[in-house]
């Protein structure tokens, strides 16, 4: 067994530092996020928000697609279905129905349904919303400024998102994806107590 | 004289002793971790895996990749139907993002840190020890002189001590002789080299991991924030969430194109300038802006680049019941054929009895010649259009997502024979009581790339640090002089002078050397007393 040289020990010191590098560059390549909000059914696109760590939502207001004037802040005290939308998506459509039905059922809960329109013309919007047969009101975004105020709250991503506002203005949940029947009265029913 | 390598060896930046070849008995694993390590910091190594790196990116220019166009890499599946699996299997459309070209760059990285680490401590021991022993006799070394001068061997090297530190020198003196090095800047200069390619390749990994780029297509008089929802493509680094994004508004409240109007070439775009309005974040001052080509808006570290435009014809169509069921205005894609004649089209799912689609072509300068719709210049001269009507199920009620600029026919009936040629303001009342369309007029759009690069001034600093370090390597020489002085007659003494360069880009040294050695003379001479004031001294001898 040779004596470790000075050259020896410099060398895997040198080997060491390297490896570490490269690991570190590696795990910086890879990096991954713990912890934070919980998937509903192990999908990584209906997010649930635990109580107590609830994301506020911003105050923002707009005009509607009817041409009123509308507050968020006068939604406070209500459970709130935020549904970002625009009539040229096609989830969009395809969930619309959902969004009308679940807003009908749990309308006798206290819970309102409000419609950000993006991208989107009034003309375009409005018949999307008579074919459809939406009920609930729909505040135009055609600047994102709307989405914009959410994105250091929680960054809608893409269209459609549905959030669900508890009664204190907190993000309860978030469907990053066509909202399906299931996982909007999953949310809803744990936000109203309902369950 | 071990001390004075050979010039090639001394080249060579990397591991200084030759790699032990793997072969006996006695060979163990150990041995087989360090010669590979060994291997891998060498020169050579080192160099094969720069020229992959540079071989390895040209896939990447020369192919369509999924990150910046993905559209042209849908193109190549249908132009190459069988070759494009293959080169997909090898990753040759996301050639950057590839495990092969991260391995050649992460074996780059610790070549370059497996040299580079031991070799500033090299350097630092280096310039902490002394310069070696002057040889027995200076006047063996490629560059030598001696003369006789009048002072004793003591205050001759008295006074070549005091002009080689002039010369910023540094020494060893002993009784009879100096030994004398510069060029430490030499390898300082290789060092910096070495550090600044670290510093690119981490700089590069900046940007890929905290960078993003994304595209937009903005029609005059809109405005867009820099949202994930809200852009058309994003291509974000692997550490960039859509929290991350510049929370920035732009606004395009105009854009000008102009074109050469005569001679050859007609119709050749002159200028193209988006003057903008933009917010750096909700609520702050809205501040104005002209982007034009090389010209693009700076935002919090991101840039916004003009990559294109086009026009958005605008229509209004009503359904059977007369009700308007679409207002807008939809931006047409130029196509191959010049002079911005745009394909589009018109989707209209809320129509009823049944949806309305709608295939079109703008023509900025209308002719119709031969009953064949064609532009003759790219400005809206003589703007029109052309539509092919459509009713029956444009498939966006399920289903995926569809592209704007792309109608599904599977499910549609065409509703009238021919394309219908219309001029702003004009309506078409389509056929079978389906409703209308009107042209009511067009906008121009601009499409808009945002690119945010952390890495970029960092790889900037490190090339130009890069390059400073290779000039000083290359012009810089390290060299030693000695200096012996002996006892001569009549108590003067015999100088001898003589230097090494010691590595190659020793050509100069000559000059410098002869320079030294005749400054150091006449110093020397110039130190000599008067014979008066000489003290007798006995000689020791010839």
């Amino acid at each position: 067994m040779p004596r470790p040289t000075r050259k020896s020990v410099m060398l895997a010191a040198t080997a060491c530092a390297g490896v570490l590098a490269v690991v570190l560059l590696v795990t910086a390549f890879t990096g991954s996020s713990g912890g934070g909000p919980v998937y509903l059914d192990g999908n990584t696109n209906a997010v649930l928000y635990p109580d107590g760590h609830r994301p506020l939502a911003p105050e923002f207001s707009g005009t509607t697609l009817t041409g009123s004037t509308l507050h968020f802040s006068s939604y406070r005290g209500k459970v709130v279905v935020l549904n970002f939308w625009g009539s040229w998506c096609v989830p969009c459509r395809s969930e619309a129905a959902t969004l009308a039905v679940v807003a009908e059922q749990y309308q006798p809960d206290g819970v309102s349904f409000l419609g950000v329109d993006v991208r989107d013309s009034t003309a375009n919007a409005l018949a999307f919303t008579q074919s459809h047969d939406i009920g609930y009101p729909s505040v135009s975004d055609p600047d994102d400024l709307i989405t914009l105020d959410f994105t250091s709250v929680v960054p809608i991503s893409g269209t459609p998102t549905t959030l669900v506002i508890d009664r204190t203005g907190h993000i309860a949940g978030a469907i990053f994806d066509e909202a399906t029947y299931s996982e909007l009265t999953t949310m809803l029913d744990d936000v109203t107590g309902k369950k | 004289m071990t001390e004075l390598r050979t010039p090639a060896t001394d080249q060579d930046a990397f591991s200084q002793e030759e790699p032990v070849s793997p072969a006996g008995p006695d060979f163990g694993l150990l041995d087989w971790l360090r010669w590979g390590w060994r291997q891998l910091t060498s020169m050579r190594i080192a160099l094969i895996l720069l020229f992959l790196l540079a071989l390895g990116s040209v896939p990447g220019s020369l192919l369509p990749q999924e990150g910046t166009s993905p559209a042209g890499v849908l193109q190549y599946y249908k132009s190459h139907p069988t070759l494009a699996p293959l080169l997909n299997h090898i990753g040759m459309f996301n050639v950057f993002g590839s495990p092969w070209f991260a391995a050649i760059y992460l074996l780059l990285f610790a070549s370059l840190v497996g040299c580079v680490v031991p070799r500033t401590f090299k350097l630092a021991g280096s310039a902490r020890t002394l310069p070696p022993r002057a040889p027995r006799n200076v006047s063996r070394l490629p560059h030598a002189a001696s003369y006789s001068v009048g002072l004793p061997p003591d205050v001759a090297l008295d006074v070549a001590t005091r002009v080689l530190g002039e010369h910023r020198f540094r020494m060893r003196r002993d009784e009879d002789w100096i030994s004398a090095e510069k060029g430490y800047l030499r390898e300082a200069g290789n060092l910096l080299f070495h550090l600044a390619l670290l510093g690119i390749l981490v700089s590069i990994a900046l940007g890929g991991l905290f960078g993003y780029k994304a595209d937009r297509l903005l029609v005059q008089g809109t405005s867009f924030a820099d949202t994930a929802s809200a852009l058309d493509e994003i291509y974000p680094g692997r550490l960039v969430t859509d929290a991350d994004l510049a929370p920035f508004t732009i606004t395009l409240n105009k854009f000008d194109a102009s074109y050469i109007t005569s001679g050859p070439q007609l119709g050749q775009p002159a200028s193209f300038n988006a003057y903008v309005s933009y917010t750096t974040s909700p609520g702050s001052p809205e501040r104005s802006d002209d982007i034009s080509v090389n010209h693009p808006l700076s935002i919090d570290g991101a840039k916004i680049y003009l990559i294109g435009h086009g026009y958005a014809p605008v229509f209004k169509v009503t359904d059977a019941s007369g009700k308007v069921v679409y207002d807008q205005a939809t931006p047409f894609l130029a196509g191959a054929t010049g002079n911005e004649l745009s394909e589009g089209v018109v989707k209209v799912p809320d129509a009823e009895p049944s949806q309305l689609g709608f295939s079109g072509v703008f023509v900025p300068t209308a002719v119709e010649p031969d009953g064949i719709l064609e532009s003759i210049f790219p400005a809206p001269n003589n703007p029109a259009v052309s539509l092919i009507a459509y009713d029956g199920n444009l498939g966006m009620n399920s289903g995926t997502a569809q592209s704007v600029y792309q109608l599904s026919t599977a499910g549609l009936k065409q509703l009238a024979s021919k394309p219908e040629l219309l001029l702003p303001g004009q309506t078409w009342k389509l056929p079978g009581n389906n409703g209308s369309i009107t042209f009511t007029g067009y906008q121009q759009w601009v499409s808009l790339t945002i690119t945010h690069d952390p890495g970029q001034l960092p790889a900037l600093v490190c090339g130009i640090a890069a390059l400073a370090g290779l000039l000083l390597s290359f012009m810089v020489r390290r060299r030693r002089v000695f200096v012996r002085a002996v006892s001569g007659n009549q108590g003067g003494s015999v100088v001898q002078f003589g230097g090494l360069a010691r590595t190659d880009a020793s050509g100069g040294f000559e000059a410098e050397f002869a320079e030294l050695a005749n400054e150091l003379r006449s110093a020397q001479r110039q130190a000599v007393p008067t014979q008066q004031a000489l003290q007798p001294r006995e000689d020791v001898g010839d």
